[in-house]
């Protein structure tokens, strides 16, 4: 059969390759993707229930349905940025939240259960620190394996998954006050999505360690061959998503004065599809915090007002499901589009 | 031949061109029949080492009977490793299908739903294979056609899966029974259980039509080098399309035979998705080129079935069986990539 | 201008024939009224600069792309629809430089892939026969006992190559176009190679040879146009036209301006590596390079200068021995050592190893140095934006700007940004392994230049080259080594090429201190 190439083959010995044919109108309103589709999408519901607009349901959609999913998708947007995946912050929440509660139910000092909380989540980072940079398994696999590894850990520890609950008088009033404590009439779990929000952004934008992860998310080889701390640079990636998702584990118990084993496996799907939103339909076209929240919101701006219109909730489940995708539909269409 | 060397003499490769990099120099590839090697060994390792701790371990109703429940999780194993030979073995940017368990979820529903509703058996096979199919279609369309990434894609679909089984199971168990469900999830005269055959009968169809035909091959040229298959003129989109077309139908086939073991709908098939995951990923070791493959994949099914029998027989805690896999995963990773190395 | 010939002759006897083709890309201009003929049963060359359009016409042969104006005539019948699926069933086949096979495929796979009934099987594929066919095939064509069970991954580039042009001869092409095709073998493949096409020729084939090596050309072709600026510039007789005219032809420019001619000052030794060994590639490798000197390194596939490069950089541990930077012993365990210790390296691999394409080039060009532009941790753009734009402009590098991704670029483009990674560095110590590969002949002069300012500003350079002319036209001494051992070190002024060349294959160990 005819051997024919579709593509120029390997670059470096090919030609000048002719302009790329750029619609800049196109360019520009991927960029602005994201924050389109969430206009529309409030003004949709805007128009179609009348509590939706209203502070007191806005309230009720940023602590109920973005906090905790926006500091772990957050988590994932440190993986992904950095060229891998990271399935186990489910894991991290979890062990976190059995090393706060248990610790807050012995009776410890609440900024000494929040440190045994993180040090369990640091655990699972370290580990796979250890298999992805140690052993050289792709990070989907690495933390495949870590997060079945910690579902057994889950199993053993809290003698076959049974939950924890926390009387309300082990409650000490900084947990309470972390859990529906408000500032400024902002409620605290707000805050902390806003400083780890914050913190990782810097930390991607503006640092030379985000420059470097940046460069191993795009080619890990042409920034080893750069002189950048590759290994290092991933250990500590994974290592920061864990604490990450620890500190939700930590929010996630407080909230519920419980551990509810298993409870982190609910977030990772969202937290995936909100990095990877915020990646493509962002303005960057790489893993970026700014895109992630967004992302997030727009989830569950959604979910919330398909819950206004009346729609069963069953059906809710249907109706986010069938707008990720068209979301998805819109970017990756559009992008092909643009190259093609 | 001349080496002309005044600068005139532009790009003239001098005569002894030695082209440094022969892009692979021949090497023999041992490390990676050691490895497939030490892999089946570990197989027989097991078995025996079960069978000496358990008397109850190596009769054959405990086998039959651990075949047969592997057949779901292996046969969804079966559709994924499809989608992974067509789509290359870069998990994350090559193919995927993660809606597998949700689609199972809505074959079931929909099986038992007509069944409550009084439809026969044979409306709701058509149906529920309708529905695998469909399942797989919407994959490849928005996967080959539209152009998204297969693990966002399928997550989307898996999402709009779970979406649609609540809605027809209100989020709760449908039991539903029928004479040939009930037949289905028995034995025959011999203490073979009919999801046994089930799993070899899949098996069997498609190790011939992915090892034994051109479309075979061809689709492992897709999914191995997408550039070489286009290269010879294979309509790549047509072949990606069909892997998950096999894996949808996998998944409505499962979802039957779900059905039957269960009794009915659950709500929990959704728990599967991992296992099934890590058994597709397994079985790359089994095979002689490190490439998946469904008897490999068969291979690892059966190997987690045993082992969680084995435990199950000698009192193991099954807290254990989840951790134990991920370790397996893990250890079977690492060994290739090592494998994967020394040959480059 | 194609030589004048009768008009019934041509119709008889061409076998392919594009006339006046244009095409445009956007605002590219990427072919201006170009013509082939190629007579049937020849060896048609085809040449040019990177850019000239060669490879657009190729492609528009294969029916990937519609010319915007001209005329195509395959076998005497004029083609408007062109298709790859078209140009495969008039006889048309290419052998690409990228080996197109799959890897995990063994050798009877790979060659009956999409082809299988030619294998003669029927229903099920009984890969015993397919493996079987294979084995007689290639025993037949090539006279080679490739064992068909092995996989093409495990293959040489050379073998890869037979398997690629066996797979193509299955199909009966009436015409064969190679693209490249000996870009990544060593000589003595080269010669099998080109004998291989003179026995295609000889069976009746039409060949279309496209390639940089112009002794090659002159070796075997039977005529070859010179594609310059879009447009065929000339048809000439090879074995009539010397290689020097036909160079001149691609780039209209005089040659001799290539390499810079400068005297440096000498300084300290910044680089001291004294018996140096890593078995099995090289032992026993000892020598010094001064800040401002230019030094060639080459040798054959297996003689071990790669693996030193690999050594210097960090990228393997050597045995034994000691290296020494700027007169301090040091270990070098990776490249982040190497590149703290002021040691640069342009790899060959450019798109692999040497930049992200996808990044923007201001990001690769501050890639090595960004504590440079950064103070307590952080990133200061503007710093970072004028660097790189300054450097952009030092360079002359051809981008749509700072921001435009690497992948946008030409190949030569895209290696002055690699170098000027380093630069942003201020490294004291260069390693340019192959550093003109795939690079058009304007950014060629270019590089050679910035190489020469480089010295002069007291920077050591190190040159990994297979190309002579390079090796001794910008290098002050060239080291040859062999077998792993290093076996020379030539003074390029008072040595001849032939001098070097002898030493390269190993024709009697000579000690030459420059």
């Amino acid at each position: 059969m005819t051997v024919v190439a579709s593509n120029p083959p390997a670059a470096s010995r090919r030609e000048q390759r002719p302009a790329r044919q750029d619609s800049p109108r196109l360019r520009r309103l991927l960029q602005y993707g994201l924050m389109i589709a969430l206009i529309g999408v409030s003004a949709f519901f805007a128009l179609m229930s009348p509590t939706f607009l209203t502070p007191a349901n806005f309230g009720s959609i940023l602590v109920n349905s973005f906090a905790l999913p926006a500091i772990i998708a957050i988590a994932m947007t440190l993986a992904v940025g950095s060229g891998g995946i990271d399935l186990s912050v489910a894991t991290a929440i979890d062990l976190a939240s059995l090393a706060y509660v248990s610790a807050v139910a012995a009776g410890w000092a609440f900024p000494v259960a929040v440190l045994a909380g993180l040090a369990a989540a640091a655990l699972t980072g370290i580990f796979n620190g250890l298999l992805i940079t140690g052993l050289n398994i792709t990070p989907f696999l690495a933390t495949l394996g870590t997060l079945f590894i910690g579902r057994s850990v889950q199993q053993v520890l809290a003698n076959g998954g049974n939950p924890v609950y926390l009387s309300p008088s082990k409650l000490s009033t900084a947990v309470k006050f972390l859990a529906h404590g408000s500032f400024l009439g902002i409620p605290l779990p707000l805050y902390v999505v806003g400083l780890i929000a914050l913190a990782a952004f810097i930390l991607l934008e503006l640092t030379i360690f985000g420059r470097s992860v940046r460069a191993i998310g795009a080619r890990p080889q042409v920034a080893y061959f750069s002189g950048l701390k590759v290994r290092r640079d991933i250990a500590w990636i994974y290592l920061l998503s864990a604490l990450v998702s620890g500190s939700a584990g930590i929010l996630l118990s407080s909230t519920v004065s419980a551990y509810i084993p298993y409870s982190g496996n609910a977030f990772l799907l969202n937290a995936i599809g909100a990095a990877f939103i915020g990646t493509t339909l962002g303005a960057r076209g790489h893993a970026n915090i700014p895109g992630t929240i967004l992302g997030v919101l727009l989830l569950a701006i959604i979910a919330n007002g398909l819950l206004l219109i009346g729609w069963n909730f069953y059906w809710q489940q249907v109706g986010t499901g069938v707008f990720i995708f068209l979301i998805l539909t819109f970017s990756f269409a559009s992008k092909r589009r643009q190259q093609g | 031949m001349s080496v002309s060397y005044s600068a005139a003499a532009v790009d003239q490769r001098s005569a002894f061109a030695s082209g440094e990099t022969p892009a692979r120099p021949a090497r023999r590839p041992v490390h990676r029949s050691l490895l497939r090697t030490g892999s089946l060994l570990a197989f027989i390792a097991v078995f025996v080492a079960f069978s000496l701790a358990s008397p109850l371990f190596l009769t054959f109703t405990n086998i039959a009977t651990v075949i047969g429940q592997s057949a779901i999780v292996g046969i969804l194993a079966f559709g994924l490793t499809s989608v992974i030979i067509g789509g290359g073995s870069d998990v994350v940017r090559g193919g995927i299908d993660l809606s597998l368990a949700s689609n199972l979820g809505l074959g079931s529903a929909v099986y038992a739903s007509l069944i409550q509703a009084g439809y026969g058996d044979a409306t709701a096979i058509v149906a529920t294979l309708a529905v695998g199919l469909s399942v797989g279609l919407v994959n490849a369309v928005s996967i080959v056609g539209i152009g998204i990434l297969p693990l966002l894609a399928t997550v989307a679909v898996m999402n709009i899966c779970s979406g649609l089984e609540l809605v027809l199971t209100q989020n709760t168990a449908i039991s539903v029974s029928t004479p040939w469900l009930d037949l289905l999830s028995g034995a025959d005269r011999f203490g073979i259980p009919y999801l046994a055959y089930a799993i070899g009968a899949v098996a069997a169809v498609l190790i011939v039509a992915l090892q034994y035909t051109a479309y075979g091959l061809r689709l492992y040229a897709v999914g191995e080098h997408r550039e070489a298959a286009r290269a010879a003129g294979l309509p790549v989109p047509a072949y990606v399309v069909s892997s998950y077309l096999i894996s949808g139908l996998c998944g409505g086939i499962a979802a039957i035979l779900y059905t039957a073991l269960l009794s009915g709908s659950t709500t929990g098939s959704s728990e599967m998705l991992l296992p099934v995951v890590a058994t597709a990923l397994l079985g790359n070791v089994f095979s002689g080129r490190l490439l998946p493959t469904i008897g490999g994949t068969l291979l690892s099914t059966l190997l987690i079935g045993f082992l969680a029998n084995g435990f199950q027989l000698l009192h193991v805690s099954s807290y254990w069986v989840s951790g134990i896999q991920g370790l397996l995963i893990l250890s079977v990773v690492a060994a290739t990539s090592l494998a994967r190395r020394r040959r480059s | 201008m194609a030589d004048p010939v009768s008009a019934s002759d041509t119709a008889a006897t061409t076998a392919l024939s594009l006339r006046s083709l244009y095409k445009d890309f956007g605002g590219t201009r990427a072919l201006d009224g170009a013509s082939l003929e190629v007579t049937k049963g020849s060896i048609h060359g085809l040449v040019g600069q990177n850019g000239a359009g060669k490879s657009t016409l190729i492609k528009i042969l294969a029916g990937l792309h519609r010319p915007d104006g001209g005329t195509i005539s395959v076998h005497g019948t004029l083609q408007d629809h062109p298709t790859p699926h078209r140009a495969e069933s008039l006889g048309i086949h290419f052998i690409h430089q990228e080996r197109l096979l799959v890897p995990s495929f063994t050798v009877g796979e790979a060659l009956f892939v999409g082809q299988e009934n030619l294998a003669g099987t029927t229903r099920l594929l009984n890969r015993r026969k397919l493996q079987a066919k294979a084995a007689s095939v290639l025993r037949e064509r090539f006279d080679i006992g490739l064992p068909a069970d092995a996989l093409i991954g495990d293959l040489t580039v050379a073998q890869q190559q037979i398997v690629q042009i066996t797979r193509a001869l299955l199909a009966k092409p009436s015409i064969l176009v190679f693209d490249e095709p000996t870009a990544a073998l060593v000589k003595r493949e080269v010669h099998v190679l080109l004998e291989t096409i003179r026995r295609l020729r000889e069976q009746g084939l039409t060949i279309v040879y496209i390639s940089h090596y112009l002794t090659e050309i002159e070796a075997i072709c039977d005529r070859v146009t010179v594609l310059r600026n879009g447009k065929d510039v000339a048809t000439v007789d090879p074995r009539v036209t010397s290689a020097s005219e036909v160079a001149s032809l691609m780039i209209a420019r005089n040659v001799t301006e290539l390499f810079p001619k400068q005297v440096i000052q000498l300084g300290e030794p910044i680089l001291k590596v004294k018996g140096l060994a890593r078995s099995p590639a090289f032992t026993d490798v000892s020598f010094t390079i001064r800040r401002g000197e230019i030094v060639g390194l080459t040798g054959l596939l297996g003689s071990g200068a790669k693996e030193l490069v690999r050594s210097l950089f960090g990228l393997e541990r050597p045995h034994q021995g000691t290296i020494e930077i700027d007169g301090a012993v040091r270990s070098i365990p990776t490249p982040n050592t190497a590149v703290e210790n002021g040691i640069a390296l342009v790899p060959e691999d450019r798109r692999g190893q040497s930049i992200a394409a996808d990044l923007p080039v201001r990001e690769n060009i501050g890639l090595a140095s960004l504590r440079r532009f950064s103070r307590l941790g952080l990133v200061k753009r503007k710093r970072e934006k004028a660097h790189s734009d300054r450097l952009i402009e030092r360079l002359g590098i051809r981008t749509a700007g700072g921001e435009a991704p690497v992948k946008s670029l030409s190949g030569g483009n895209q290696q002055k940004v690699a170098l000027a990674k380093w630069l942003s560095r201020q490294s004291s110590l260069y390693i340019l392994d192959e550093p003109t590969i795939g690079v058009d002949i304007g950014a060629k002069a270019d590089i050679y230049r910035l190489v020469g300012e480089l010295a002069t500003n007291g920077a050591g350079i190190l040159i990994l080259s297979t190309d002579l002319i390079e090796l001794t036209g910008i290098c002050d001494r060239v080291l040859v080594m062999f077998r792993g051992r290093m076996i020379g070190d030539f003074g390029a002024a008072t040595t001849s090429g032939d001098e070097i060349f002898d030493a390269v294959t190993g024709a009697g160990e000579v000690q030459h201190v420059g």
